[in-house]
């Protein structure tokens, strides 16, 4: 057992500023790392101290294993928390970090390694007893994916994953054979650039599939809990953009099935920290198989949070220190529905990337609603990193009052000027009536994009009583318009 | 207050015609809505102005108040940035007891060119107006069937428009065949109103009188309504004149409101009818009021007035439109030539002995742009001197060898058969009956030479005397809606495809405006509409969707790389707007267009071109269909960009590691 006594967090954004706010609900001062241009970011100001590790480029900051140990050392930090994304599931610094004598706030480097390559987590799963898709792994030719094509019976639709992948990168979904030599070279590449490693997995994909996974938290003697299950069924390009707990999708038998099985697993392979199981839910058939697990607090994790009332990462810091865990399964009662979506800085329709100055920001406030932001009014959102801005989550004791107010949250409060964000899709989707009806898949945003992006045109009076300013503005500037 | 108005909506038209006959003397129609603002000052009152007048209106008495068309409907959209339907469904709102009135120009309906029947039937079904009066600037009677018949199918009162002019052509006979042809179009006397369209103000008090007293003497049931402009300075007494041989309508406005080119103000022509013995129909507190009301915001319009003042009773000659001169004037003052507007008024004076027609719109568009262009032509030529020469040949031509060609010196004749080749496309259209027929029968042959040229006698066999109405094929509706959702991107309304088929560029950068500046034609007070905030600590308060808010400028910054900085508070919030100015330096993006440009499908950086298979790509390289030709990266995400058909690379437009925009040109492509 040892205290943390200050605590570094390797990452920025909405992440880093989740890891400071329990830190200072347990009086843990905090280091934050930036690059060069985020030296005003949100999580700068949360910190206690901060570091510079370096330039705009991730590979020169973010992911910059040395300098960001350098900058524990020189501020006498004595625990690394990754958050998400970056090195959060980066087997080699988690061990360097051990290595310098210091607490690495998260799972067995060994684990985030084995667990990481897809395909031994699939391995692990099959001798756990947990189901797992038909796939193929070590593909590195067409012949290779048309031979296991041939023996395995399995028919396109297709996936590709990059071994190692995660987060929705690497992935490439192929439909026709003629499409295939294309999709493996780019899955290759993009596997190679984001994860160092372009080695492939195939696996049959699944038409209609919703996305679930389990919240496990295992202390270091192996007592292990499960949080229930979160939905993430809602994605674009494989990125999740809405999740919900509990799942719509579960009866009890169901879910206490899973739930069961992710403990089965971690229990299996001498896994501690909070990690994530999951699990695609065939809906045509009812049949669920392992995915992979995430060696890490996950996005989403907020959810769980609001339907148990634990705090993931002061139980993550606990199992970091040696403590044993003080609850039982028994004791873990989610009493309400959570829901969340992600606002990202992109095009609601094309999802391209919007960078730029928040020129306003008005966060939701009211009943039922937790915000979790990486970001201030005046605060600039660089093109580096990962686009999101904020997480809205909001709860209610059934899923049509969680809902209700998302919707107050969304489309009453939440106000952001100076980049896009996907506001008007997500104001799209809760208000769907197949999402409010629970009647979805992986593919609904594909599958409705038109309906979807058909509902934008309703601007609210905040962005009317804007564009009569923008008009003032500009009159006021340039004098009478030539054509008035 | 009276608040049961003798006229109101929802009345039949033989009723409304039945308790215009039992007035014991006139009622009024308020043109202070429309062609006041027209004459005057160029259209540009606005709706947010004007609606103020609507209390009193309500409890004025009014026959009707013209409210709608002419020209009001192209400026709405081209400078006040207001839709049509946006004016009627606020007025309506506001005095839903009085006739609402539009102008309309047959076949042309509100826009400049002749429609085919199914365009004009779909329009006029769907305009929610109750007195729309039709006129002809051919007095071409034919042109205003279908007009005719949807507004009498769907019981509203049509007015069919005499135009009127004085010239030796324009006798009594003259006027009757046209009243003919109306009767016989609206089936009798009872369920019309009949319009004398003085548009430019020409008509001497005896001359009015006379007219109309052989109207009625032919038609003694007929309503007659003189519609009149002040231009000669006669207006009172030729209302009078008109009155007194028993017209029972007649059009006026705020006294507030007049300068020299609208209608007689309402006041006056009150008193002076009372005076002489004519009861009027007409509130006259409330017209007061009206009266008062307008001069509350009038000011705030001086810029929109016209830089030519004054009564002008040479209208007689040149015949200029009240609802044209202002903008006329302007145009003359923007293109630096005011000085020439003496010559270009004499060269339209001696140009309609010439050519026969009524100069209002689309006629006096083509008159004025065929003399101004003359005239300037001539000038940067051969300077004034030049300029007068060319008056003193047209004075020679029509007064001393009545319009012998042949009695000219060959050198004249030659500059003569000049005068038309610059003429406008819509002028030509007019020449081979494009319009309709002309009023007093077409223009020598010479003018057709002069017009076309080599190709006169070919043009002069296409020349029509059909009504465009059976010329014109029907337009398919239902493509140019789909063409105007493709622009949108949204299906547009019933309103926003009519405002489409009358002026379909204007249509879509007024909706392009007002998606950029949402409400603003709509509740910002005039002042600031016109020149914003001038000083910091300036502020301006309004209501919209029912809730206040106030705008104030805190600064206007200097002018820095193209761009001002402008600091307003927003209910209290502070925002920066960063302005563009005309002097910003811009790097052009070209955006891909045609089937043949790829694009970017997404904003990022060109990693790669080419492949990895083929390796790098260059200009010349063939490609084949569904091959990746580049990547781009965005958010760590690949996007292969992938040849759409088996081609040639023309050109790359973009360097490797270069950032790119969504829709920017990666290539173009030219098939094998």
């Amino acid at each position: 057992m040892k205290k943390i006594e200050r605590l570094l967090v390797a990452n920025r954004g909405v992440s880093a500023v989740r890891v400071m706010h329990t830190c200072r609900d347990r009086n843990i001062p905090t280091t934050a790392v930036y690059s060069t241009p985020d030296h005003l970011g949100y999580h700068v100001v949360m910190a206690d101290k901060a570091v510079n590790i370096g330039e705009a480029p991730p590979a020169e900051s973010y992911l910059n294993m040395e300098n960001i140990l350098q900058a524990a050392f020189q501020t006498g930090s004595d625990a690394i928390h990754p958050g998400w994304g970056f090195l959060a599931e980066n087997a080699d610094f988690a061990r360097m970090v051990q290595d310098a004598g210091l607490i690495w706030v998260g799972p067995p480097p060994e684990l985030i390694s084995k667990l990481g390559d897809k395909a031994q987590a699939r391995k692990m799963a099959v001798a756990a007893g947990v189901p797992i898709i038909p796939g193929t792994e070590d593909v590195n030719t067409v012949d290779d994916a048309l031979a296991w094509l041939d023996d395995s019976g399995v028919d396109y639709p297709i996936m590709i994953k990059a071994a190692s992948g995660g987060g929705g990168r690497g992935l490439v979904r192929v439909d026709r054979a003629e499409d295939l030599e294309q999709a493996l070279s780019q899955a290759r590449s993009e596997a190679e650039k984001a994860f160092g490693s372009g080695i492939l997995i195939l696996e049959k994909f699944i038409l209609n599939a919703r996305h679930i996974e389990v919240q496990i938290l295992v202390d270091q003697s192996g007592n292990a809990v499960h949080l229930y299950e979160r939905e993430c069924t809602i994605q674009r390009r494989n990125q999740k953009v809405i999740e919900e707990a509990p799942s719509p999708s579960l009866d009890e038998d169901l879910r206490h099935e899973i739930c069961g099985q992710a403990i089965a697993l971690v229990n299996s392979i001498g896994y501690h920290s909070v990690g994530t199981v999951e699990f695609i839910l065939d809906s045509d058939t009812g049949k669920y198989y392992f995915l992979e697990v995430n060696t890490r607090l996950q996005v989403e994790h907020g959810l769980t949070e609001l339907t148990t009332g634990y705090d993931l990462v002061g139980l993550m810091i606990d199992v970091a220190e040696g403590k044993s865990l003080e609850i039982t399964q028994d004791d873990v009662q989610p009493n309400r529905w959570a829901i969340e979506v992600r606002l990202n800085a992109e095009d609601p329709e094309t999802f391209g990337p919007s960078f730029g100055t928040i020129t306003r920001l008005r966060t939701p406030d009211g009943p039922n609603l937790r915000v979790a932001t990486g970001i201030y009014q005046g605060a600039s959102v660089p093109p580096y990193y990962d686009s999101l801005l904020m997480l809205i989550m909001s709860a209610g004791h059934d899923r049509e009052r969680a809902l209700k107010v998302m919707d107050r949250a969304l489309g009453r409060s939440l106000r952001v000027e100076g980049v896009k964000t996907l506001k008007p899709l997500l104001m799209s989707i809760i208000r769907h009536p197949a999402f409010r009806e629970g009647d979805f898949s992986t593919r609904f945003i594909d599958k409705n994009i038109q309906d979807l992006v058909k509902a934008f045109r309703e601007p609210t009076a905040e962005d009317e009583i804007l564009n009569v300013a923008k008009y003032i503005a500009e009159v006021s500037a340039l004098g009478p318009r030539s054509w008035v | 207050m009276s608040n049961n108005p003798v006229f109101k909506p929802g009345m039949s038209p033989a009723e409304i015609v039945r308790k215009v006959r039992s007035l014991p003397g006139v009622a009024i129609t308020s043109t202070g809505m429309r062609d006041a603002g027209q004459s005057d000052f160029k259209n540009r009152l606005r709706i947010h102005d004007q609606k103020t007048l609507t209390p009193h209106y309500e409890r004025m008495d009014l026959f009707s108040a013209e409210v709608h068309g002419g020209a009001r409907w192209h400026v709405g959209l081209l400078n006040r940035r207001e839709s049509p339907f946006e004016e009627t469904t606020i007025l309506r709102e506001r005095m839903p007891s009085v006739l609402l009135q539009t102008l309309i120009r047959e076949t042309s309906l509100w826009g400049y060119r002749p429609y085919p029947r199914n365009v004009i039937e779909y329009v006029v079904s769907q305009v929610d107006i109750d007195v729309w009066r039709c006129f002809s600037f051919l007095n071409d009677v034919r042109n205003m069937r279908t007009i005719c018949e949807v507004v009498m199918g769907r019981g509203l009162l049509f007015e069919p428009a005499v135009s009127f002019t004085q010239a030796d052509w324009a006798t009594n006979d003259y006027y009757l065949g046209v009243v003919g042809d109306m009767v016989s179009l609206c089936g009798g006397v009872d369920e019309i109103v009949l319009c004398i369209k003085d548009m430019a103000g020409v008509g001497s008090p005896e001359r009015i009188r006379e007219l109309i007293d052989t109207i009625l003497q032919k038609y003694p049931d007929m309503v007659v309504q003189y519609h009149r402009h002040s231009t000669d300075g006669l207006a009172l007494p030729a209302l009078l004149a008109a009155a007194q041989a028993g017209a029972r309508l007649l059009d006026a406005q705020e006294d507030s409101l007049t300068r020299f080119y609208g209608q007689a103000p309402i006041m006056s022509l009150h008193a002076y009818l009372e005076e002489a013995g004519i009861p009027v129909l007409l509130n006259r507190s409330e017209a007061g009021a009206a009266v008062q009301k307008a001069r509350d915001w009038v000011r705030q319009y001086e810029w929109a007035e016209s830089p030519f003042k004054g009564f002008d009773h040479n209208v007689i000659e040149h015949r200029m439109p009240g609802g044209a001169f202002p903008s006329s004037f302007e145009q003359a003052e923007a293109g630096g030539f005011l000085h020439l507007m003496p010559q270009i008024l004499q060269v339209m004076s001696l140009y309609n002995r010439i050519v026969h027609y009524f100069d209002v719109t689309p006629g006096s568009q083509m008159t004025w742009v065929t003399c101004s262009g003359t005239v300037n032509r001539y000038a940067k030529e051969f300077g004034l001197a030049g300029v007068n020469r060319l008056i003193a040949l047209l004075k020679k031509f029509i007064e001393e060898v009545d319009q012998d060609l042949d009695r000219l010196d060959p050198e004249e004749k030659d500059e003569l058969m000049e005068f038309f080749v610059t003429a406008p496309g819509d002028f030509k259209n007019l020449l081979i009956g494009r319009y309709g027929k002309l009023p007093a029968g077409w223009p020598d042959d010479w003018v057709y030479q002069s017009a076309f040229g080599d190709q006169w006698e070919e043009k002069l066999a296409e020349r029509s005397e059909d009504s465009p109405l059976d010329a014109l094929e029907d337009e398919d509706l239902d493509t140019m809606r789909a063409e105007l959702a493709a622009r949108l991107e949204w299906d547009p309304s019933e309103e926003e495809f009519i405002l489409y088929l009358m002026h379909p560029k204007d249509t879509i950068d007024m909706i392009e405006f007002r998606e950029d500046y949402g409400q603003s034609p709509m509740v910002l007070p005039t002042s600031v509409w016109h020149s914003g905030l001038v000083r910091p600590g300036e502020k301006v308060d309004f209501r919209m969707r029912d809730k206040p808010h106030t705008v104030e400028l805190v600064s206007v910054g200097e002018e820095h790389d193209g761009y001002i900085t402008v600091v307003l508070r927003i209910n209290n919030q502070t925002q920066v707007f960063s302005v563009e100015t005309p002097n910003v330096i811009k790097t052009e993006i070209r955006m891909a267009r045609s089937d043949s440009d790829v694009g970017s499908p997404i904003t990022g950086s060109v990693w790669r071109l080419g492949n990895p298979r083929r390796g790098g790509i260059a200009g010349g390289d063939i490609v084949h269909e569904g091959e990746e030709i580049a990547n781009i990266e965005a958010m760590k995400m690949e996007n292969a960009i992938v040849a759409p058909f088996n081609g040639r690379i023309a050109q790359i437009c973009v360097g490797l590691n270069e950032s790119v925009v969504e829709n920017q040109l990666l290539f173009v492509l030219e098939e094998e």
